[in-house]
């Protein structure tokens, strides 16, 4: 080991002391951290936990010293085993980075070189920095890799990134940054972009390697029910500050702050129901899918000319299901399963085939769908900010369904558009205001009043609470829940949340490569008959923190 | 519209946008001379008290012919901009909107007409069409029209695959609704930017025909052709070439520096 004193049990291995960073914008200075306190021990996991902005990955950049050109530091010191990094050079940075602390990032297709062999990155940190040979340097690869969990490492060596799947790629930056054994690790947010099931068996593996090497830890990540899961000790940052910290029992147990308190409440936990009764099990189909086929790519001009093949790519394929009035049915499936396709060939913007019924009418194909079933079928999508046309006033956005399904006389109008703006709680002025001039969660109130304005029968909900933050994720996954409850509309709600769907669902339907492998009513989830993907996906989300 | 003055290189632009504009719209009553006032005596003189900029080789005085050529040479400019944007817009967003093989037989033309320089292919149609002011502008106009084509296709285009439109869409709004109201307004930003910056390569064009003998003709007092006729008396008075070459170049990077400065303030979430 290259550690430059005694190993120390009782001194931090990382020590954040009084930390402030500022950026210079060009509306004047932000904030980004306010004098941070943070200290990792040997063998700790520290989870750093905070919403988008709250500043936990600039304060990983800071402590890794990649700071953007308009940072301005402030007072407090950033420790490595009792070394301040702010006073080394860039060449003794350079040196430490990779040797004696290490990182993994959220996207490891974007940190792995596009270029070189995943064995090449692998051995290049080898030979650098614990001077190996090449000989050693691919030996000691392999055993690394073996152990991340990759089964056959010497041909995974020969690969390029573009070969390897997420999962397969993450391993290897795990690799990476445990190679040289480095005292330090930060892991920001290493899951996110990876689907649930090889989320978890990353997790896994980390948990192991961090129990393993003994290296300190430090865990940025959104996901409360992930850290209370895999960190011992817990920090949450609000605002560019940390307002409680401690052991990570305690914290989800007994925290003592309203902001920890507020950010645990509105982590989705499935025994909590949200919604109260049931639709009668009578209740006739409102919405049904027979043999649902949607297909993608359509052939240009010069392919035809040319008589081109193109490979065809099927969305999803034969799905069959029908919603009961008055229900929510949660569908869940993994990113590329089929879910959001399913949701636009119901709302018209995909072609289908096979049978879409709106009670009695039936469509067999998009082009048969009319102006009355749309009217009668809403759909939402995941980001609000696109949703929303920028140049239309609030209520210019809301008047649009009204007029055009001539709901309201004109005279009416706004007294309307003030009662759905109260509907969603926002308040009335927010009429007159601009879309960019709404947070997110804001922007998808109204994107959701504007659905509700059609006072249509089935409302389509396409992970809509993907894109906020988790404290605003529970309060629309409520307002959504209200309203169907007193509009008595019917709900496809679709996610990748498997604890918010169980949640708020009367029935779930999982998809799995295009095909809906499984249906359930939501208290069934636990059943024997349970399809063997549903239940790999139920065992791999991690269980609310402190439930 | 208040951003652009706080904007360092909008300022500039529109200072001298503002400069510019003024001699087209006061040039004539400004000008201290008739600007085909021959004065034998006085030929190829320097800056004085009574002549600012000097005379050229027929006596005439440069200052006023400048000033009333700013109304040829920016007429020249955004008329042959706006034919050339009205055409591409109506072919570009046509594209667009039909898309299928429409689209395809239109932007490959178009791909093609686009590796011809533009002033390769206004001397081309000038030279089919015969010189002129008017021919002058055509030829520009055509010009532009297959770049302003592929812009205003890709503004729809990118405007139409937002979610905003797919909820119109699936709201069964008819298409000239989405046109007219969801696209359109997404999309004129970019198209104003890219039209006033080619204005002043419509004026740089322009003046280049002038100069080639092509675009306005003697005794007209556009820049580029008071350049070309000047040229030989070059060196016996520099200001004869200078000034309208100045003029020329104050215009282009007006027009050039004020795009660039709606570029940035036309997002409408740059505003608070």
């Amino acid at each position: 080991m290259s550690a430059p004193t005694m190993p120390d049990t009782a001194r931090p291995v990382l020590d954040v002391q009084g930390y402030s960073l500022t950026y210079a914008t060009r509306t004047g200075p932000f904030e980004a951290l306010k004098s941070i306190d943070l200290s990792v021990m040997r063998g700790r996991t520290m989870g750093l936990v905070g919403e988008s902005g709250s500043g936990k990955t600039s304060l990983a950049w800071a402590i890794l010293r990649y700071l953007p050109a308009n940072a301005r530091e402030g007072d407090g010191r950033l420790l490595l085993s009792g070394e301040d990094l702010r006073a080394k050079s860039p060449g003794e940075i350079t040196d430490l980075r990779g040797r004696r602390i290490g990182m993994v990032f959220q996207d490891p297709s974007t940190s792995l070189n596009p270029t070189l062999t995943l064995g090449r990155q692998l051995t290049e940190v080898l030979v650098r920095h614990r001077k190996h040979s090449m000989t050693q340097a691919k030996a000691e690869a392999e055993a690394l890799l073996a152990r991340t969990g990759i089964s056959r490492p010497a041909e995974m060596m020969t690969r390029f990134p573009h070969q390897a799947s997420g999962g397969e790629k993450q391993r290897v930056v795990i690799a990476t940054a445990f190679a040289c054994n480095p005292e330090c690790i930060i892991f920001d947010e290493p899951t996110t972009a990876l689907d649930v099931i090889t989320a978890r068996q990353i997790q896994d593996l980390f948990v192991r390697l961090q129990e393993d090497t003994g290296v300190a830890a430090l865990y940025i990540s959104h996901d409360l029910a992930l850290v209370s899961r895999i960190a011992h000790d817990v920090a949450v940052i609000h605002r560019g500050a940390i307002v409680e910290k401690g052991p990570s029992r305690q914290i989800f147990a007994t925290p003592r702050e309203d902001y920890t308190r507020m950010l645990l409440a509105a982590v989705p936990r499935p025994t909590v129901r949200l919604v109260t009764g049931e639709p009668s099990p009578q209740a006739p189909a409102i919405l049904r899918l027979e043999g649902a086929t949607i297909r993608y790519g359509e052939k240009n001009l010069i392919d035809r000319l040319l008589r081109r093949e193109q490979a065809e790519v099927v969305g999803a394929r034969d799905v069959s299901f029908a919603l009961r009035e008055g229900e929510i049915l949660g569908i869940v499936g993994e990113s590329g399963s089929g879910k959001s396709t399913i949701a636009r060939a119901i709302a018209g913007l995909n072609d289908f085939s096979g049978t879409i019924a709106l009670r009695e009418r039936i469509f067999h194909a998009r082009r048969e769908i009319d102006r009355a079933f749309r009217r009668n079928v809403q759909i939402i999508f995941q980001n609000p900010d696109g949703s929303l046309n920028p140049r239309q006033r609030i209520r210019d956005i809301l008047a649009r369904p009204l007029k055009l399904y001539d709901l309201v006389p004109k005279t009416g109008l706004d007294a309307r558009i003030a009662e759905l703006l109260e509907q969603v709680r926002l308040p009335r002025d927010f009429a007159q205001r601009y879309p960019h001039q709404l947070s997110g969660g804001e922007k998808q109130r109204v994107a959701i009043a504007r659905a509700f304005a059609a006072e249509p029968q089935v409302v389509l909900c396409d992970e809509i609470t993907s894109s906020l933050d988790v404290s605003v994720q529970a309060s629309v996954a409520r307002l959504l829940v209200d309203l169907q409850t007193r509009t008595g509309a019917t709900c496809l709600f679709i996610t990748h949340d498997i604890n918010l769907v169980r949640q708020l669902a009367h029935r779930i339907a999982v998809m799995h490569r295009g095909e809906c492998v499984d249906l359930f009513a939501a208290a069934d989830h636990a059943a024997p008959d349970r399809h063997s993907y549903t239940r790999l996906l139920l065992d791999a989300v991690p269980n609310a923190a402190g439930a | 519209m208040l951003d652009i003055w706080r904007h360092p290189t909008g300022l500039i632009g529109s200072c001298l946008l503002a400069l510019v504009l003024g001699a087209a719209v006061f040039g004539a009553v400004l000008a201290p001379y008739d600007p085909q006032l021959f004065q034998p005596l006085a030929r190829l003189q320097g800056p004085s008290a009574g002549h600012w900029l000097g005379t050229d080789q027929f006596g005439r005085d440069i200052l006023s012919r400048i000033l009333h050529g700013a109304r040829a040479t920016i007429a020249f400019g955004v008329g042959a901009t706006l034919l050339g944007v009205v055409a591409g817009a109506v072919i570009g967003v046509t594209a667009g909107v039909v898309g299928t093989w429409v689209d395809s037989l239109i932007m490959r033309t178009i791909d093609g007409l686009l590796a011809v320089p533009d002033l390769l292919f206004t001397l081309l149609i000038v030279t089919v069409l015969g010189g002129g002011t008017g021919h002058a502008m055509l030829a520009v106009a055509v010009a532009f029209t297959p770049g302003m084509a592929r812009i205003s296709r890709s503004a729809v285009l990118s405007i139409r695959t937002r979610e905003f439109v797919q909820a119109a869409t699936a709201r069964g709004e008819s298409r000239i609704y989405i046109m007219a109201a969801e696209v359109l307004p997404n999309s004129v930003g970019p198209l104003i930017v890219e039209a006033t910056i080619r204005v002043s390569f419509a004026v740089l064009l322009g003046a280049t025909l002038g100069f080639l003998g092509l675009g306005a003709q003697p005794p007209s007092t556009e820049w580029g052709l008071m350049i070309a006729e000047a040229r030989q008396f070059m060196f016996r008075n520099p200001w004869c070439v200078a000034a309208p070459g100045i003029a020329i170049a104050m215009t282009a990077m007006g027009f050039n520096l004020f795009g660039d400065a709606l570029r940035d303030v036309f997002d409408p979430r740059g505003r608070r």
